[in-house]
């Protein structure tokens, strides 16, 4: 989900070329937004597709902002792509994925999938809606180690230590959290996959979420989750001024010392960040404590799914199976800062910050794949946002912010319903 | 003596603020020694509180580990003993201690640095770093913070070798969880606004008070970067100091303590650390100050909120006061303003300036003087509410400066213009010079506008240019008439000089003599007719000219003109006719002097020209009959050479004749029709022209006169004459005079030729009802008047009155005419006096006229004796000798005085009359004739004396005939007209009628 929203426009200020793909007719159709087409994985694997094949591609690169749009009122009709890049998000959910997608459980290269990469692309029963490839990340709460080396701090391990750290990074005037409220809106979901990931009670939670017959405000933990970052903004913990902080502010922020702490994934420091007075390698990741367990989110991953209808489904099936061939994704995700999201990848490059959690077995002991927001229907992270930012801004209650998440939900739910 | 009243306000402005200032700094130096003494004392106090508190808690932890090393000591000897004994199993006893002491683990150590958890009954590793492990290793006891599955917690181990389940240890230890030890360092002391912690001399934290308790690992480098580097290491040293000596097995000294205080964020806080006892170990509380010195501060506020109370009373009663003092000011100035406003009002109110004040940016007027009322019509109300009404006076809107104009003034400047304003309600008009100054009042801008009454200056400005055109054009007129002068004088000069000299070559020759005499005369009588105009005009121009209104008649001046106007028109043989229109009335007040020059100028170019055999009509008509008044028209039309459209607009301007060969050839001034102009614009009235090339002129004067009331003799009428017989050829004359006679009951009857008249006059008088008057046209067409009444009288016979009616000269015919039976002649037109005053006479009861006796001018100056008072030498030798020729004496006087002076020499009746020159030395004209009327003598005032003058105006007549003369003769001397007036007075005084 975030990157759904953040490395396009990263791209999309880079200046992006846009692929235009011949018009081959025997060649399959891939729809996707500009900005992912444009990943040099993507490309890399495009190309090497052509020359291990002699087939043909036909890209369809659609602007970033007009790609829902686009997308989905080509679906169902004959300019339908048969291949659809997509996020596991609610904007899927738009798609009626039962009607337009093939559902993929019976492929052979279902095995050769991360345990967390297959759950990210499984549905909320159980259907696998495509080929997870694309770039995976740890997310998490990335500190600066150094920073807290400097003074005298100790990594928390508990939510109670962690508040103290909060406590005593503002104390020194540092902003403990740096929390920008004005766009970045995957920061809340990391709280809420602990509640919906965890063992059978969670997935059981999430079904009767999803079937209606609960809310957020039956969940205790929501609640949770929603009064400690109310105590967290009225505490200072995301510094002043975090409700018109957005995007561009927390590479800084980090950078110069200002922030000690962010909810961010481990390759946006390879992307996004920008060394100061503080370099990427300062920095830590630990388990994000947000009033519920600490835990590390898996990978969003963008999916190829196959067009059900297309005439060339056969031939679209036989591309993810090239893709997903050892051989094959090795080559385009060498050298690409990633989790690994098939089992023998090899060729990618783990972040530090990753490695030394895993190697500590943090990764093992807290990491969940991205639930809230794959799993949640009608979840949408600006709603989420919205409702907390009022929350933060002092115009509702904890109660009433809860409410109206769940009032967002249960609207987004009713409108995916009716597409 | 000092007196604070007699010093300026100044002064006691500057003593009283420097009063206040001494008050204020007194009370500020008062109030800061205080707080001072406060902040060290709660300083002191604080520091007290802090080593109280922590001394107690310091002394409670040392208790905490003297016992746990106690419970340790027994556990450990206990073991071994248990271990060998089959009544209590280690394991037992390690469970009641736990249930005793509340430790939450026991552990076995050994030298690998393995740990053997009695409650997990598992052996773990690294549970204690390496200089722990050293401790142990040299027999000594420690006490640490590990962190032991993921939590922290503090250990406790001693030195102890044996063998438990297997495991050969080397020490035993117990742990707590951080969370319970923290209790025991109070950290709700202070209601919670305190950490407090455990540490080594390195800042290594064992233990704290923090929320989790884990987050800070190294205090004094979580103080770095909030207080200074010195003060850290000098707490080091300190707590290096103080735990040289400290044993945990007794409690802390009172002096065993350190206190220092910094700032964090603006908040200030306290450090206090004490020893425990332990190798390096102390505790260290940090604790806010607030916290800490509550007391004091409590005190503190409640001395600065009294303090407060204090000073807010003396500033709300020194505020009070200084609010009288200022009501009282304001209303002062109040009334100082309320009475420069009025002051002002008056003011304004009294002069013609208008003052304003507006606000820049509404417009808002602020001050309008009250006088704009007045001076512009605009009620002051409406001009408060909004200025723009004052455009609405403003003549030319043009001028007024936009407003965007009037903001670019910048501050401190001003611009001016004039403008005309108008009064709403009387249309005066009024000039404004108007000043808008742009400025900053008190911080406030404004614009400040005077307008300043120039209405009389422009007026004077105007009539000085108005005077000054006068002047350039009176220059330019000057200029004009001496130029105009010195041709028309120098021609009929010309003609004098050049036949006087032709004479006395010609002296020989009595018939060039006559001729050269008669041309003389004649260029003397034209240059002396220009030299009348010209004085005349000059007269006029000047203003001096004033009418002479007295009654007179209408008909007898009608009369006068024909008998002037006639033989000109009749040299040139000329149709002269005068007629009336709508019964104009007889008698009317007016200058009938310059009436007559008025008509007789306009008949005499009539005359001039208009061709031979031309025709000129005079017409009078009443067109306006207003109760007292009446507008007459006199129209001249003449059928001679008319004028061009350009002469026609200048005709009226002096020295204009128009330029033909024609006009060229008739002699004339130019001066005539200005002249003319001039005495109708003085006599209120207007002139209007037409003319025509070759067709003809037509001048119409309309002038108002005053009315006589005279009665009609309408009894007289009813009396003798009822009806009468009109015959006139022109119907509209028959109408004219039956209109004329209507008001006198008269029937009027009328025939139009000779004929019908005839047959009227016999047929009445067959019907025994003659006419009581005929009366006759002279020339009608067929029968003319004379023949018509010879047959009438034939038929009727001599009783009925017959009269002719005519335009002409009748004496040549007046013989004739008498034979023919024709009683009587009357001039046209018809007027009621006239006709009455003709045949009155013709009645028998009517007394007769009184025959006017002429006198008889030929001779009438013969053997008379004057006596000639004229200065002039030469004037004197011409009349000298033209007496002489008339037969006459005179003895000349060379002034008045001396003209005096010779008649009261003389005896009674030596002197026939004096002829007065008016201007002399010595004594003038006017002077000597009241001299001489004034004298005792019987002739005195019965003498003639005739002014014999060069000033021959109006005025000069009646101040001659005041002065007590008989006559006026203007000068140069026109013997006919001295013959007639001596004669005239001569006869007055045969008859005793002088005087």
């Amino acid at each position: 989900m975030k990157k759904l929203l953040c490395v396009p426009l990263a791209f999309a200020m880079l200046g992006a070329v846009s692929i235009t793909g011949c018009t081959n007719k025997d060649a399959i159709s891939i729809m996707g937004k500009e900005s992912d087409l444009n990943k040099p994985y993507m490309k890399q694997i495009f190309e090497h597709y052509k020359q291990s094949t002699g087939e043909n591609l036909n890209i369809i690169a659609v602007k970033d902002a007009k790609f829902e749009d686009k997308a989905l009122k080509r679906m169902g009709t004959k300019r339908a792509p048969d291949i659809l890049l997509h996020f596991h998000n609610a904007d899927l959910n738009r798609f009626n994925v039962t009607q337009n997608f093939l559902f993929l459980n019976e492929e052979e290269w279902v095995d050769e999938l991360t345990e967390n990469a297959k759950a990210y692309c499984t549905d909320a029963e159980g259907r696998l809606l495509g080929l997870p490839f694309w770039e995976s990340s740890v997310s998490g709460c990335y500190y600066n180690a150094k920073l807290f080396e400097e003074n005298g701090l100790r990594v928390p391990t508990t939510q109670a230590d962690f508040n103290g750290l909060c406590e005593s990074l503002k104390n020194k005037n540092i902003t403990p959290i740096l929390w920008p409220a004005d766009g970045c809106s995957w920061m809340a979901q990391f709280g809420l996959d602990p509640v919906f990931a965890d063992g059978e009670e969670g997935k059981e939670t999430l079904e009767k979420l999803n079937a209606g017959e609960i809310g957020y405000g039956d969940i205790p933990a929501v609640t949770d989750m929603v009064t400690w970052l109310d105590n967290a903004a009225k505490s200072g913990w995301f510094g002043k001024d975090f409700l018109k902080k957005g995007w561009d502010d927390i590479s800084p922020a980090l950078a110069s010392g200002e922030a000690a702490m962010t909810f961010i994934w481990d390759t946006w420091f390879y992307t996004d960040f920008t060394d100061g007075k503080y370099k990427k390698e300062d920095f830590a990741l630990m388990p994000a404590y947000m009033g519920t367990a600490g835990t590390f989110e898996g990978g969003n991953l963008n999916m190829m799914m196959v067009n059900k209808n297309g005439s060339k489904k056969e031939k679209a099936l036989a591309f993810l199976k090239f893709c997903a061939a050892p051989e094959n994704y090795n080559v385009a995700f060498k050298d690409i800062p990633t989790v690994s999201v098939f089992e023998g990848q090899n060729t990618n490059i783990q972040s530090k910050m990753v490695t030394e959690a895993a190697e500590k077995g943090e990764i093992e002991r807290y990491e969940r794949v991205s639930t809230a927001s794959t799993k949640i229907v009608g979840y949408s992270a600006d709603d989420m946002m919205q409702a907390l930012n009022a929350l933060f801004r002092g115009d509702m209650s904890v109660a009433e912010c809860v409410k109206r998440m769940d009032e967002n939900r249960i609207e987004k739910a009713r409108a995916s319903t009716e597409d | 003596m000092f007196k604070w009243s007699r010093l300026p306000r100044w002064a006691k402005v500057l003593i009283g603020s420097l009063a206040s200032c001494l008050v204020v700094a007194i009370i500020a130096a008062l109030m800061v020694g205080y707080f001072r003494f406060i902040a060290e004392q709660s300083q002191t106090d604080g520091e007290r509180n802090l080593r109280e508190v922590y001394s107690q808690v310091n002394g409670s932890y040392r208790k905490l580990m003297r016992r746990n090393f106690s419970v340790l000591d027994s556990c450990g000897e206990y073991i071994i003993l248990a271990d060998q004994s089959d009544e209590v199993t280690p394991e037992e006893f390690i469970k009641q201690k736990q249930e005793t002491w509340g430790f939450t683990d026991f552990y076995f150590l050994n030298e690998q640095r393995e740990y053997y958890s009695f409650k997990n009954g598992a052996v773990g590793e690294k549970p204690l770093d390496n200089g722990q492990q050293e401790l142990i290793e040299n027999n000594e006891r420690i006490m640490a913070s590990e962190k032991i599955d993921g939590n922290l917690v503090t250990m406790f181990a001693t030195p102890y070798r044996g063998t438990y389940d297997g495991f050969a240890y080397t020490a035993i230890g117990i742990s707590y969880s951080n969370e319970d030890m923290a209790k025991a360092l109070n950290g709700d002391a202070f209601e919670g606004k305190s950490d407090t912690f455990i540490l080594r001399t390195d800042g290594t934290v064992l233990l704290s008070t923090q929320v989790g308790g884990g987050a800070i690992e190294n205090y004094f480098l979580y103080l770095k970067g909030t207080v200074d580097d010195s003060r850290i290491a000098e707490i080091k040293t300190n707590i290096q100091t103080l735990c040289e000596g400290s044993d945990y097995h007794k409690s802390p000294a009172a002096d065993e303590y350190g206190y220092l205080t910094y700032e964090r964020n603006g908040e200030q806080r306290c450090i206090i650390y004490i020893p425990i006892g332990y190798e390096d170990y102390a505790l260290l509380s940090d604790v806010s100050f607030t916290a800490v010195s509550q007391g004091f501060l409590l005190a503190q506020r409640a001395t600065m909120r009294v303090l407060l109370i204090i000073f807010s009373l003396i500033v709300v009663a020194g505020g009070a006061v200084l609010i009288a003092y200022i009501i009282a000011q304001s209303k002062q100035n109040r009334k100082e303003l309320q009475y420069r406003e009025r002051m002002f009002d008056v003011l304004s109110n009294n002069v013609n300036d208008i003052f304003l004040m507006l606000d820049p940016q509404s417009q808002r007027v602020e001050y309008i003087s009250p006088n704009i009322e007045r001076l512009l019509g605009i009620k002051l109300k409406d001009a408060r509410s909004d200025i723009r009404v004052m455009a609405t006076c403003a003549v030319d809107y043009n001028i007024i400066i936009p407003n965007d104009e009037l903001q670019a003034i910048p501050i401190g400047s001003s611009r001016d213009w004039e403008c005309e304003y108008m009064h709403q309600a009387t249309g005066e008009r009024r000039w404004y010079r108007v000043v808008i100054y742009h400025m900053s009042i008190r911080g406030m801008e404004k614009y400040v506008i005077v307008m300043s009454d120039r209405t009389l200056d422009k007026q004077l400005n105007k009539r000085l240019q108005e005077a000054l055109d006068a002047a350039k054009s009176a220059n330019e007129a000057k200029s004009n008439f001496l130029s105009n002068m010195s041709h028309d004088i120098r021609t009929p000069m010309n003609a004098i000089v050049g036949f006087s000299m032709l004479l006395e070559r010609n002296a020989g020759d009595e018939e060039l003599v006559r001729e050269y005499t008669r041309k003389i005369m004649a260029s003397s009588h034209h240059l002396l007719s220009l030299i009348n105009d010209v004085l005349d005009m000059s007269k006029i121009e000047s203003g001096k000219t004033s009418l002479n209104v007295e009654p007179f008649s209408l008909p007898d001046l009608l009369e006068e003109l024909k008998i002037i106007i006639l033989p000109q028109a009749k040299a040139k043989e000329q149709d002269f006719s005068i007629r009336t229109k709508g019964v104009p009335p007889d008698e009317i007040m007016g200058d009938r002097l310059r009436l007559n020059q008025i008509l007789i100028n306009l008949l005499s170019n009539a005359v001039k020209y208009t061709p031979q055999g031309g025709k000129i009509d005079f017409t009078v008509s009443k067109v306006e009959d207003a109760g007292q008044f009446c507008k007459l028209r006199f129209l001249v039309k003449d059928n001679g050479i008319g004028m061009s459209e350009e002469y026609v607009k200048e005709i009226f301007r002096p020295f204009t004749r128009e330029k033909n060969s024609v006009v060229n050839k008739i002699q004339g001034t130019g001066l005539g029709m200005a002249i003319t102009k001039n005495l109708v614009d003085l006599m209120g009235g207007i002139i209007e022209v037409e003319s025509e090339v070759g067709k003809g002129s037509t001048f119409t004067v309309e002038l108002t006169f005053a009315l006589v009331q005279e009665a009609l003799p309408d009894a007289w009428f009813r009396r003798y004459v009822t009806r009468m017989l009109v015959a006139d050829d022109e119907e509209e004359i028959c109408l004219n005079i039956r209109e004329v006679m209507r008001g006198t009951g008269v029937d009027v009857s009328y025939v139009t030729d000779g004929e019908a008249a005839v047959d009227a006059a016999v047929k009445a008088h067959r019907h025994k009802s003659d006419f009581h008057v005929i009366l006759l046209d002279w020339k009608m067409p067929g029968m003319d008047g004379v023949e018509t009444a010879r047959r009438i009288r034939e038929q009727v016979g001599p009783d009925v009155p017959i009269l002719v009616l005519t335009s002409y000269d009748w004496s040549d015919i007046e013989e004739e005419a008498r034979e023919a039976g024709i009683n009587a002649f009357m001039p046209k037109p018809f007027f009621t006096s006239t006709f009455f005053q003709t045949i009155r006479p013709l009645f028998a009861e009517a007394p007769k006229p009184e025959k006017e006796v002429p006198a008889e001018a030929e001779g009438a100056l013969k053997d008379r004796l004057f006596l000639v008072a004229e200065d002039n030498e030469l004037n004197a030798e011409i009349l000298t000798e033209m007496l002489a020729i008339e037969g006459a004496k005179c003895e000349v006087a060379v002034n008045g005085k001396i003209a005096v002076e010779m008649f009261q020499k003389a005896k009674a009746g030596y002197y026939d009359m004096i002829l007065m020159d008016v201007q002399m030395p010595v004594m003038n004209g006017y002077e000597a004739t009241r001299a001489i009327r004034a004298l005792e003598r019987e002739d005195a005032k019965e003498i003639p004396i005739v002014a014999m003058t060069a000033n021959t105006f109006a005025e000069d007549v009646k101040n001659a005939l005041d002065a007590g003369m008989d006559a006026h003769l203007a000068k140069p001397i026109d013997m006919d007209a001295v013959r007639k007036t001596v004669a005239a007075l001569l006869e007055k005084s045969a008859k005793g009628d002088n005087k």
